[in-house]
């Protein structure tokens, strides 16, 4: 069995309060913000895992506990293998980070801060050439300081500086955020060939499609509480997608079809949901006259709010998350 | 210690050092060219009344002498100032200033011990001091020579005179870099380090000049620089122990701090 990239049990991390102390005391009352709550994730070596939640849901304080540049109030995590407390230094000799909303050392010039960092990482930038030519940023930018550089280039330069030195796992932070379309698309390819070569990347976004394009599984997290995690595919067989059909004809009978609900017909026109095998829906369609049929494909943007729609109070906490989510996988 | 990142703070810092190295050494060599220009005048007026004794005795240098001319040099506001740009200034900005920038999140996503940073940062802060302090004494002698009164000057001291004004700036910068790795953002490191300095120069100008606050001086780090004592050759050993010492229990609390703070996003 391989170790896995990551992995985190009961991780916790509490701000401003004295948790573990008033939990020492047999006191049920805490104080302080409670970040992250029973985080209990696994990454397999060699995935793209989607860590989905909005802002302030918990994202970048479970990457800070990975990193080692915060301390856990409860559980633990290892990453590669090593313990996040006590090995942090042999964690980042392995891992590239992209921090959310990067800041750099703006009167250097792009060459000479990436340069640096690599210097820094003690590692040889072997990616960088590579990378530079799939993100297009020419030798010419590169000559500039990093404080001439727009938002979109500032990005990219991130990008660069946390996979140049081809790194085992790669943590991103937001990582599209100031890109255009096609440097997205761009980006999106450099994931693909690193997963190819076996890379693990742990990818923290809001933007759900391209998590979806992307990610072989995802944690959705909420409130500091992980409330599905799933492979993508598996999560979108169970969406349900929208069906809109113009009729020629009177309506099928769909009541009692398997997988179909939200029945609505009127004005030659139907409507319903549907949800996983399309067989039953197919064959209980088939005797009518159709004009147009439109289904809709399922996104994961309808899974994700499904989690966040439902009220916080219902939701059990992380540890044991509501069917049809499996956690940990 | 982390030689890329020596390398790093060195090239952000060089123009710095390199200014205020230039303006101490021209501020030390001024010293003696007043003295020689001026020192017999400013002893008559004061010999005359005219201003009062207290004034001669700033920051336990004088006028009436080449040694005593040079120790006003040393604790002379203008020359305190421009250390600062170190001991206040580099020393606060390094840690907090870079953690408000969220450029410390680049630096500590390497794999480098927050201890190793620290210490690297300490080093290259202590770096500067020596240089600027170098400055400031090659100033003294180079005015004096220009003067012809190298042989009033106690020029074997000077090495001692330089290790008493590095260890005083290394404790300042000690303290400034313990309130950096103490804060999250810069001003509270800044004003803290500013308040202890403020206070700490406050208490030895005011002992120096008034004998009824002399009990006060202790408290601070200024009293253990005697530049005129230095040059004449009566350097009080204890004096330099305690610089060690203060920058000592710093550093050694920088230690236990820094790597032990959680260091959440950057707002």
């Amino acid at each position: 069995m391989t170790t896995p990239a990551i992995e985190t049990i009961g991780l916790t991390k509490q701000y401003g309060g004295l948790a573990s102390s008033v939990a020492l005391r047999g006191r049920s009352r805490s104080s302080g913000v409670r970040a992250l709550e029973d985080l209990a994730i696994d990454v397999r070596q060699g995935e793209i895992f989607g860590f989905l939640g909005p802002n302030g849901a918990g994202k970048s304080t479970a990457i800070r506990l990975l990193l080692g540049f915060l301390h856990p109030t409860a559980g633990r995590a290892s990453v590669l293998g090593f313990d996040t407390v006590h090995d942090s230094v042999e964690i980042r000799r392995r891992v590239g980070y992209l921090p959310g909303g990067i800041a750099f050392w703006d009167n250097l010039t792009g060459e000479r801060l990436l340069d640096e960092l690599a210097g820094l990482s003690g590692r040889p930038p072997v990616r960088r050439s590579a990378l530079l030519d799939r993100l297009e940023l020419s030798a010419a930018t590169l000559r500039r300081p990093v404080r001439d550089y727009s938002r979109g280039m500032r990005q990219k330069l991130g990008i660069i500086q946390a996979l140049q030195h081809d790194p085992e796992l790669a943590i991103l932070d937001e990582p599209s955020e100031g890109l255009d379309p096609l440097m997205q698309r761009a980006f999106y390819g450099i994931l693909d060939e690193l997963r190819r070569e076996g890379r693990t990347i742990f990818f923290s976004s809001h933007v759900l499609s391209e998590v979806e394009r992307v990610c072989d599984r995802v944690a959705i997290i909420r409130l500091g509480r992980l409330v599905a995690l799933e492979e993508v595919p598996a999560l979108l067989a169970r969406r349900k997608r929208n069906v809109e059909i113009r009729l020629g004809g009177p309506p099928p009978a769909l009541a009692g079809v398997p997988g179909v609900s939200e029945v609505e017909t009127g004005d030659g026109r139907l409507s319903c949901r549907l949800e996983g095998d399309v067989g039953p829906f197919l064959a209980a369609i088939a005797g009518s006259v159709i004009h147009d049929m439109t289904i809709e494909p399922a996104r994961l943007e309808e899974a994700f709010l499904e989690f966040y729609e439902t009220d916080l109070d219902a939701a059990p906490p992380a540890a044991a998350p509501p069917s049809p989510a499996k956690v940990p996988a | 210690m982390n030689l890329a990142l020596l390398r790093h703070t060195w090239r952000a810092n060089r123009l710095r050092v390199g200014i205020v190295t230039v303006a101490l050494a021209i501020w030390g060599a001024l010293m003696p060219i007043v003295f020689d220009a001026f020192g017999s005048q400013v002893a008559e007026m004061f010999e005359s009344g005219a201003f009062p004794s207290q004034l001669s005795q700033f920051g336990g240098g004088d006028l009436f002498s080449l040694t005593g001319a040079v120790g006003i040099g040393f604790v002379h506001p203008i020359a305190v100032g421009l250390m600062l740009v170190f001991a206040v200034g580099f020393a606060t900005t390094a840690v907090a200033g870079e953690r408000q920038r969220g450029t410390l999140e680049v630096l500590l996503a390497r794999p480098i011990s927050r201890r190793v940073v620290y210490g690297t940062l300490a080093l290259a802060g202590a770096s500067f001091v020596a240089i600027a302090i170098a400055g400031l004494t090659f100033g003294a002698w180079a005015g004096a020579t220009f003067t012809g009164r190298t042989a009033e000057l106690g020029v074997s001291n000077l090495p001692l005179l330089w290790l008493n004004g590095v260890l005083l700036y290394c404790a300042l910068g000690a303290v400034g870099l313990l309130a950096s790795v103490s804060f999250d953002r810069l001003s509270p490191a800044i004003s803290v380090t500013l308040a202890f300095v403020l206070v700490s120069y406050f208490l030895d100008i005011l002992g120096s000049m008034w004998p009824d606050a002399k009990g006060l001086q202790p408290f601070s780090l200024f009293h253990y620089v005697d530049p005129k004592t230095v040059l004449s050759g009566f350097a009080d050993r204890g004096d330099f122990v305690l610089l060690a010492v203060a920058t000592a229990v710093a550093v050694v609390a920088s230690l236990a701090i820094f790597p032990r703070r959680d260091l959440a996003a950057p707002s």
